[in-house]
């Protein structure tokens, strides 16, 4: 038994947890990566605001200030700084749910990204200061599997880590292989994995013959890596499916059935008959974006008047 | 004059606000009192640095368990901690044992007034209170009249506020019975403390308070005990932007309840449910922590959106029981207040163990006058207001000030009421480094269901500005830990 307004915050703890960890990986890879003064840095920046979605708001000129207001200004919502600040205000909100141990880890990383020497942090080095956040937010993950139930409240909170990171990918991946043809840039490619976090497991299945098309292939459709999209959708039907069904639920619920249906899609695709994968990609973003609308719709929006007792 | 019983204030009228307060630790000679002995050694021991560094580990702690209190300022509010004291206050267990045995007494009287005053009213008819002041009274509920509460417990839930006077008498300020806050506070000191000062704990023999939530759940329970074998209890808060979340979370999880706001309750055939995952689920009982206005829309105020609409009708059901009873405030009105030992008297046939603060209503011409001719020595209140706000500090405060609120007494003296200044007694605090007396009050947690338990511990709010004796956190005041001790204090420190 668990509060719809509960589930739904321990959902959007999740999805703003795994966005802030991911934007610190771009952020860390474009740093990195615009060291070397070549075309691939710039392609890289040029990935990097596409994949997050503001290529207007930012220019490319200077990716140093584009990480730091990426890192830090609290008036853009889809920054670093913002996405803990609303996991955290959505944690502060469900504190009765949430295992000490693991509200600690949340609560610790806020106080680094909201200190007022944050900013200086981040200038005495900023890849260290990227790293640290994510090395607590790995803990807080960590923190939340060895000390809460796995129960419904802790698959609400993987769902939304899952969800969102299904989504970052897509978005990643539409970035780099959506408009134009697969990058062959060794550099830009490796740049790719590293955003994903996915250099070490990708070169221990191909080696480092690092291809567009392998790139692609891993990201969307390996069974065993964490961030490839579909594994990310066999974990979502794994916890909608034991998630409790509502009493006239007889069946299958609507996002169970969302979601059973886009991994068998990602399960049996062929890389073979597809020649581009813009197409694919973006149907597989649709499905995220309608598997969240039906779990809110489901769990926390329902309407009353089908649930009140006759 | 009338409402005071000398007897039951003794020390309150012949102390002069000069005396010099009473301090914890130390006699007027100068000597440490017998049960701070251990601690005033340790002390000793230890350097300025340490003390220093284990009050930054206290800090900390706080600050990462989000135990923090919102200040509101502008458009802005920020997360504080709210200044916590290292060194505990210690208070000897027969001391305690008149404590307990006086806040049991009082909360068993207030009940007994309570159920009294929503009933036969059978105290005003016999004209010891009179009539008016309760029922005219803005936090008397006249919804709550000839409504069963199980076991004519009203205020489950209460936070008296206690001062030790020059004498060393400790003495009644105010009851708090509508929602008082400070225990998860009380826990928390306890928590930080253990770790400051382990050996002076263990040698101490301290009681242990950490049965609260478990106490607050079978009290919650004995409240539908009787209609309802295992009830579904949830925790009601006014959300995250109250002053006090943190309490409502914490009292929550260490209950194992669902921590509930308004917008998760619905009321449908005058049965409370909340909104789960999987449908609705019914509820039993309420422990509220959103004040009377506001549980709901429908009975009390019309805009607040913090409640329930229909959250009333279905408790009038005796569908849902809401703790504290709404309309409780009435005994804890500050002019209702002087009638405490008048109301022990009248329900128990015994005089009040705790002593009341001599008090003047203003509403009687004879008090009114002299407290217009004495506001320079006395605390004035506005009856209707707390958190140390409405209040006038006479021999602190401006001649400005003082004319200010004579003005505001004349044209609403029913509104007011006055008290000597009392020097609160002193306990030893680490301010900047050094240690120094500062004032303190006294906040035990007393529960009221089936049976009256008061907790052996309890909130040691203190004023951390120098000769301040404003002890509330809104107002610049801090906390420690209180040590309500087993027994003597063993000879042997480890």
């Amino acid at each position: 038994m668990m509060l719809a307004r509960v589930a739904d915050s321990l959902y959007w703890i999740g999805r703003y947890v795994e966005r802030a960890e991911h934007l610190c990986r771009l952020s860390d890879v474009m740093l990195n990566a615009t060291l070397d003064r070549n075309e691939a840095a710039g392609l890289v920046s040029r990935i990097v605001l596409s994949a997050v979605g503001d290529a207007e708001l930012h220019s490319a000129d200077d990716p140093y200030q584009l990480a730091m207001a990426l890192a830090l200004d609290r008036n853009d919502g889809g920054s670093i700084v913002s996405s803990l600040s609303r996991a955290r205000e959505n944690a502060r909100q469900v504190r009765d749910q949430i295992t000490t141990e693991t509200w600690e880890r949340l609560n610790l990383v806020h106080l680094r990204v909201t200190g007022h020497d944050a900013p200086r942090a981040f200038n005495d080095g900023a890849s260290a200061f990227l790293h640290d956040i994510i090395a607590d937010l790995h803990l807080f993950k960590g923190a939340a599997d060895a000390t809460m139930s796995h129960g419904e409240g802790w698959r609400f909170l993987l769902l939304g880590v899952h969800l969102e990171r299904a989504q970052l990918i897509g978005r990643l991946l539409e970035a780099c292989f959506g408009v134009r043809r697969a990058p062959d840039d060794h550099m830009a490619l490796m740049s790719v994995l590293r955003m994903s976090c996915a250099l070490e497991p990708y070169l221990r299945r191909f080696t480092s013959d690092v291809q567009g098309r392998k790139v692609l292939e891993f990201l969307l459709l390996d069974e065993e890596f964490p961030r490839s999209m579909r594994f990310c959708t066999a974990r979502i039907e794994e916890y909608l499916g034991s998630a409790a069904r509502p009493a006239e639920a007889s069946s299958h619920t609507a996002p169970e059935r969302l979601a059973g249906r886009l991994r068998a899609r990602l399960q049996y695709a062929d890389m073979e008959e597809f020649d581009g994968a813009s197409g694919l990609i973006a149907s597989v973003l649709d499905d995220c974006a309608a598997l969240h609308q039906s779990i809110y719709d489901t769990f926390v929006a329902y309407s009353l008047e089908t649930r009140l007792p006759a | 004059m009338a409402t005071q019983d000398p007897d039951c204030a003794p020390g309150a009228t012949t102390a002069p606000p000069a005396a010099s307060p009473y301090d914890e630790m130390l006699t007027a000679e100068g000597g440490v009192r017998a049960h701070y002995a251990g601690l005033h050694q340790r002390i000793g021991t230890l350097a300025a640095a340490e003390l220093a560094e284990r009050q930054r580990t206290l800090e900390r702690y706080f600050l990462l368990q989000g135990i923090t209190f919102t200040v509101y300022g502008g458009d802005s509010s920020t997360e504080r901690i709210i200044p916590t004291d290292l060194l505990p206050r210690i208070i000897p267990a027969a001391e305690w044992e008149r404590i307990e045995a006086g806040l049991t007494q009082r909360l068993r009287a207030l009940n007994m007034f309570l159920a009294d005053i929503y009933g036969a009213q059978q105290i005003l008819m016999d004209g010891v209170v009179p009539r008016e002041l309760v029922l005219g009274a803005p936090s008397y509920r006249r919804e709550m009249q000839n409504l069963y509460v199980p076991h004519e417990a009203y205020a489950n839930v209460c936070g008296s506020d206690l001062i030790r006077q020059p004498d060393g008498a400790f003495a009644v300020l105010e009851d708090n019975l509508r929602v008082p806050s400070g225990v998860s506070y009380m826990l928390a000191n306890r928590e930080a403390s253990r770790r400051t000062f382990p050996g002076s704990f263990r040698a101490a023999g301290v009681r242990a308070i950490d049965r609260y939530p478990d106490l607050l759940l079978a009290t919650l329970k004995s409240m539908a005990a009787d209609w309802r074998p295992n009830p579904q209890i949830v925790v009601l808060t006014p959300g995250v932007y109250n002053s006090a979340y943190y309490e409502h979370a914490y009292l929550a999880r260490l209950m194992g309840c669902p921590l509930v706001e308004g917008r998760d309750l619905v009321v449908h055939d005058n049965m409370v449910y909340m909104r789960t995952t999987t449908g609705l689920r019914r509820i039993d009982v309420i422990y509220r922590r959103v004040d009377d206005d506001f549980i709901d829309p429908l009975t009390f105020r019309r805009d607040s959106a913090l409640g329930s609409a229909g959250l009333f009708n279905a408790y009038r059901a005796g569908n849902v029981v809401i703790c504290n009873a709404p309309g409780t405030g009435v005994a804890d009105d500050k002019a209702v207040y002087a009638y405490v030992p008048a109301i022990i008297r009248y329900y128990l046939g015994e005089d009040a163990i705790l002593p009341n603060i001599e008090t003047y209503l203003c509403r009687e011409p004879t008090q009114l006058a002299h407290v217009l001719g004495n506001l320079d020595k006395l605390v004035v209140k506005a009856v209707g207001a707390s958190g140390g706000y409405g209040m006038l500090i006479g021999p602190h405060a401006s001649r400005q000030e003082r004319e200010a609120f004579a003005a505001a007494i004349a044209a609403d003296p029913a509104n007011y009421i006055a008290q000597p200044t009392i020097q609160l007694s002193t306990a030893p605090c680490l301010v900047d480094g050094e240690i120094e007396p500062r004032h303190v009050d006294l906040r035990p947690f007393i529960l009221s269901g089936e049976k009256i338990v008061v907790t052996p511990g309890a909130l040691t709010r203190v004023a951390l500005k120098k000769g301040s004796l404003v002890v509330n956190s809104s107002q610049g005041g801090g906390s420690k830990d209180t040590w309500v001790l087993e027994s003597a204090p063993s000879e042997t420190q480890p």
